[in-house]
């Protein structure tokens, strides 16, 4: 089947199966292997992009479904001249990532969760990442990474 | 007129500066094995057994041929497979050697052993293709328990071994029951610890293309050990080491479920040679994960502690039974847990009479093999039982009894009872550490206070570990095995503009190494961090590593590392010195120029050197080749230990069982630390692993040998939710080694089944015998203390 699919802000034509998956299409279609997978079942949320501004899990999604969508990758957060996005600058300076697997999936929740909550608290950031598995760093780093940058947002964005 | 020297720069070590790994791996541009696209590839999809234990009676896939885009099917009967085993060797007296097939042959040993192998165009047709084989099965009796007794025993996993046993050794020191005889206290316990594995967030694959014409296969892998698969394929596949290559690019994690060659490796390659030209990619998906990569830690120790009136301890006499699945690790062998629980059983505790019996049981569930701590998280469970059950008769504080019994720095080098030498000593200044830091006596307050005036049961649970780091080859992992771990190789090269490229023998799967290596480089060269690239993972670059596994790689890669930048700026001074006529011993090496003593100036720059050395060999004095180039290996001979202490409170709702950890401090002892926050990641990380370990990773299987606990959602991996706040502390006692470092990737995972169990029975007052420490187990432990 031929769908359309906005990705990062370009446009795609892809002819896919009807049975494939979200994941795979922008994985081995479009080369945007950035999106990881993990589990392929819905749990470690390795997957999570954001479609239509809401955090979904490609794995789980049928690339037909994404027809007309909006969708949102790690490889577009940052900026064109290569700039990382605070969210990716927090990551590395709270060391939020060491083997990298979960980290895109990581990078596209706590986006959603900034741009619906700019000042989230660590419990609030707890559960809200608690959909996605990282078997490397304890977390600390993560919930550091993300309080971190939803500050600098915060200071970026003072009318907020 | 003399001026002082600048000030140097800042050292690379010991800094927390950016890590080479971020950029690509923060924006989605990192190179995974399961990334990799390569012309005309074909994917794989196994078929794998639902039966524990049966003999194959035919294998029809004539179905699985005439699927769309399936191009090939492989059973192990098939001429390119047939005749290859993997077999673990060991020279250990009484091991067992046994067989494992790429693909089975015959019969099938667990749920979850590959079977079949189809080739088609992308894996959604190889899956089509999987489910049109059809393979006949006669069931034989399955034996999922590693602690059955003999006569349970009916069909033995393998003909050789026919208790299915295939090691057993007994460690002895001293003489046991003499000194029980004298105990004032003995004390018994029998523990079992639970069935986990690594679980990367990357799982296990593969990529494989093999040239014909000159006979040379390619192997990405997402290897921890790509020289140890290198050499294994080379006698496996037969052909010369030097045909072969192993890329090991970014990895996913690793924990050391990615430390064995398995026999799907094997078979892709096998697959590969027989499909020439044609590049064959496996990517496993999590419930082949969860069904057929090694798990670990399914023991039962038996055990007896004679203590003094003064809480001495006098002796240890143990059991252990290690379920060591299916097949004999390879290469490890399954002699690599209970081996590590007999050697370290006794942890950081001086000890004159012990005697342990350990055995590795083959049963038909998936094989047992290296994960991060192995063996330990149990051991010192078991160990921490004993000293608990030993308090509690003796009515003396569990604290001051460890503190009584632990080796101090007086006695380093301290002989453990299985002979091995603790370089260690700080144990003590670990615990003192972290019972400040945990603050003790107002936790010990507070369950009073909940004791006497309601309010949820608190208890306060220790473990005080030794994590044996950087072995070097007179404490060499592994059992007798028929290569030496201690060493790893790094070449530094100085590229002609005078940037730094390093080629370690190191690997990582998130452990942050390229730049580690490049801060140690940095500094033994007298480069800054930003000028050296280094470059892992690939046996065509660099010359030799072992990998990752044994907390080694800091101490062992880092130190040929430090030689490897010493060696080479040693070369480079003395190419500057005879450049500018200068005396050697004047000339110092800092951020990438030369500098004569008391001069602030550079009189040459680290570029212009290495511009002679290449480019202008025209200016090159007398008696110099060209290039600046130089490698090194290292060998710490022994090895580094490394202390460690955790303590957690932690509280429990007596209506649900629930579990909350209300406080987890660890304090280690890392060494020199050469990045401090991939140093605190590593133990955050592997502590993380450890809770999990504690209350919720459980693989567990029915009687017939069904793995029950297939999927995450059954399977339970902790989240942010889960895992609290830790506060890590550091006691830094440098290890004899060229950087000083210690070992710090598994210690973490060593305490959290004795702090989760310790403070159940604190809170309750009941001895934990079973792990995982559940809700469920909580709550029936709960009734049976409450009215």
């Amino acid at each position: 089947m031929q769908i359309s699919l906005t990705v990062n802000g370009e446009r795609h034509r892809v002819d896919v199966e009807p049975r494939r998956t979200l994941a795979d299409a922008l994985r081995e279609d479009l080369g945007l292997t950035g999106t990881h997978l993990g589990c392929e079942h819905g749990v470690c949320g390795a997957c999570t992009i954001v479609v239509d501004g809401r955090p979904v899990r490609a794995c789980l999604m049928f690339a037909v479904q994404a027809d007309g969508a909006s969708i949102a990758t790690v490889e577009g957060l940052a900026a064109d001249d290569g700039t990382l996005h605070p969210l990716q600058e927090a990551f590395s300076r709270c060391h939020g990532l060491q083997c990298g697997a979960c980290t895109p999936g990581m990078l596209m929740t706590a986006l959603h969760l900034l741009d619906t909550e700019p000042a989230p608290s660590r419990d609030r950031i707890r559960a809200e990442m608690a959909g996605n598995i990282c078997r490397c760093t304890g977390y600390v780093g993560i919930v550091d990474a993300v309080e971190s940058a939803a500050a600098r947002q915060r200071e970026l964005a003072p009318e907020a | 007129m003399t001026t002082t020297s600048p000030a140097p720069e800042p050292t690379a070590s010991g800094t927390a500066v950016r890590r080479k790994e971020d950029a690509r791996l923060l924006t989605g541009r990192g190179r995974y094995v399961s990334d990799l696209t390569l012309p005309r590839m074909r994917h794989v999809a196994f078929v794998r057994s639902p039966l524990a234990h049966a003999h194959i009676t035919s294998v029809d896939v004539s179905e699985a041929l005439e699927t769309d885009g399936v191009s090939a099917v492989f059973t192990g009967d098939h001429p390119a497979l047939a005749s290859v085993s993997l077999r673990a060797q060991s020279g250990l007296p009484g091991y067992v050697e046994t067989d494992q097939p790429p693909l089975a042959r015959g019969k099938v040993r667990f749920a979850g052993e590959a079977v079949a192998a189809v080739v088609a165009d992308d894996r959604y047709h190889a899956e089509d293709g999987a489910e049109g084989v059809d393979v006949e099965y006669e069931p034989l009796s399955p034996q999922v328990c590693a602690w059955a007794s003999p006569e349970e025993i009916t069909d033995p996993v393998h003909d050789e071994a026919p208790d299915n046993v295939l090691l057993s050794r007994t460690f002895r020191a001293g003489d046991v029951e003499a000194a029980l005889a004298e105990a004032a206290v003995v004390v018994d316990r029998e523990v079992t610890t639970n069935r986990h594995g690594g679980n990367p967030i990357e799982c296990r694959a593969g990529v494989a293309r093999y040239e014909i014409a000159d006979r040379k296969l390619t192997f990405w892998s997402g290897t921890q050990v790509p020289y140890i698969v290198r050499t294994q394929l080379a006698g496996l596949l037969d052909l010369p080491e030097g045909n072969i290559r192993v890329i090991a690019p970014d990895v996913g994690g690793g924990f050391g479920v990615k430390a064995v060659l398995y026999p799907e490796d094997v078979a892709l390659c096998l697959m590969a040679m027989a499909m020439p030209g044609v590049a064959l990619k496996w990517v496993e998906d999590r419930v082949e994960h969860l069904l057929s990569a090694t798990h670990a830690r399914e023991h039962r120790y038996v055990l007896r502690a004679g203590f003094a009136a003064d809480g001495e301890l006098l002796a240890v006499k143990a059991d252990a039974w290690c379920n060591a699945g299916a097949y004999s690790v390879y290469p490890w062998t399954a002699g690599i847990e209970p081996l590590m629980a007999g050697g370290l059983l006794t942890g950081p505790y001086k000890l004159a009479h012990y005697e342990c019996t350990v055995r590795g049981v083959t049963t038909n569930t998936s094989p047992s093999g290296p994960y991060r701590g192995v063996a330990r998280p149990s051991t010192v469970f078991a160990m921490e039982a004993l000293m608990d059950s030993g308090a509690r008769a003796l009515e003396m504080d569990p604290i001051a009894l460890r503190r009584r019994n632990l080796i101090l720095p007086a006695d380093i080098p301290y002989t453990m009872p299985s002979r091995l030498v603790d370089d260690s000593g700080a144990y003590e200044a670990c615990l003192d550490q972290a019972l400040e830091t945990f603050g003790l006596e107002g936790w010990r307050a507070e369950q009073q206070r909940r004791r006497a005036g309601g309010g949820k049961p608190l208890g306060i649970g220790i473990g005080i570990y030794n994590e044996l780091t950087g072995l070097g080859r007179a404490a060499s992992a592994g059992p007798r095995m028929a290569f030496r771990t201690g060493h790893d190789a790094c070449t530094v090269r100085i590229n002609p503009d005078g940037a730094v490229t390093v080629f370690s023998g190191v690997t990582s799967q998130g452990q942050g190494l390229e730049t580690t290596m490049a801060q140690v480089v940095a500094d033994a060269l007298g480069v800054t961090y930003d000028a050296v690239e280094v470059r892992i993972g690939d046996t065509d670059e660099s010359l030799w590593g072992f990998g990752a596994f044994s907390s080694r790689q800091a101490v062992i890669g880092g130190g040929a590392a430090h030689l490897a930048g010493e060696h080479v700026r040693g070369k480079a001074l003395a190419l500057a010195a005879a450049l500018k006529e200068a005396p050697v011993e004047d000339l110092d090496l800092r951020g990438g120029e030369v500098y004569m003593a008391g001069q602030a100036k550079s009189i040459i720059s680290l570029a212009e050197v290495a511009r002679v050395a290449y480019l202008q060999s025209d200016r090159l004095p007398e008696g110099f080749e060209p290039g600046l180039e130089g490698t090194k290996f290292y060998d710490p001979i022994r090895g580094a230990f490394a202390a460690g202490v955790q303590l957690g409170a932690l509280e429990f709702d007596p209506a649900t069982g629930e579990i909350g950890i209300l406080s987890w401090v660890c304090v280690e002892d890392a060494g020199r630390i050469v990045h401090p926050v991939i140093v605190d990641g590593q133990i955050a990380g592997s502590i993380a692993q450890g809770i999990g370990g504690a209350m919720y990773e459980h693989l567990v299987y029915d009687e017939a040998g069904n793995l029950t606990t297939g999927t995450l959602l059954d399977y339970l991996m902790p989240t942010s939710g889960e895992i609290p706040e830790l506060t890590i502390g550091h006691v830094s006692t440098p290890a004899a080694n060229p950087t000083g470092v210690r070992g710090v990737g598994e210690g973490g995972t060593l305490a959290p089944n004795a702090v989760v169990a310790g403070a159940v029975a604190d809170a309750l007052g009941v001895e934990v015998d079973d792990l995982p420490v559940t809700p469920a187990s909580v709550w029936t432990l709960l009734q049976g203390v409450t009215p």
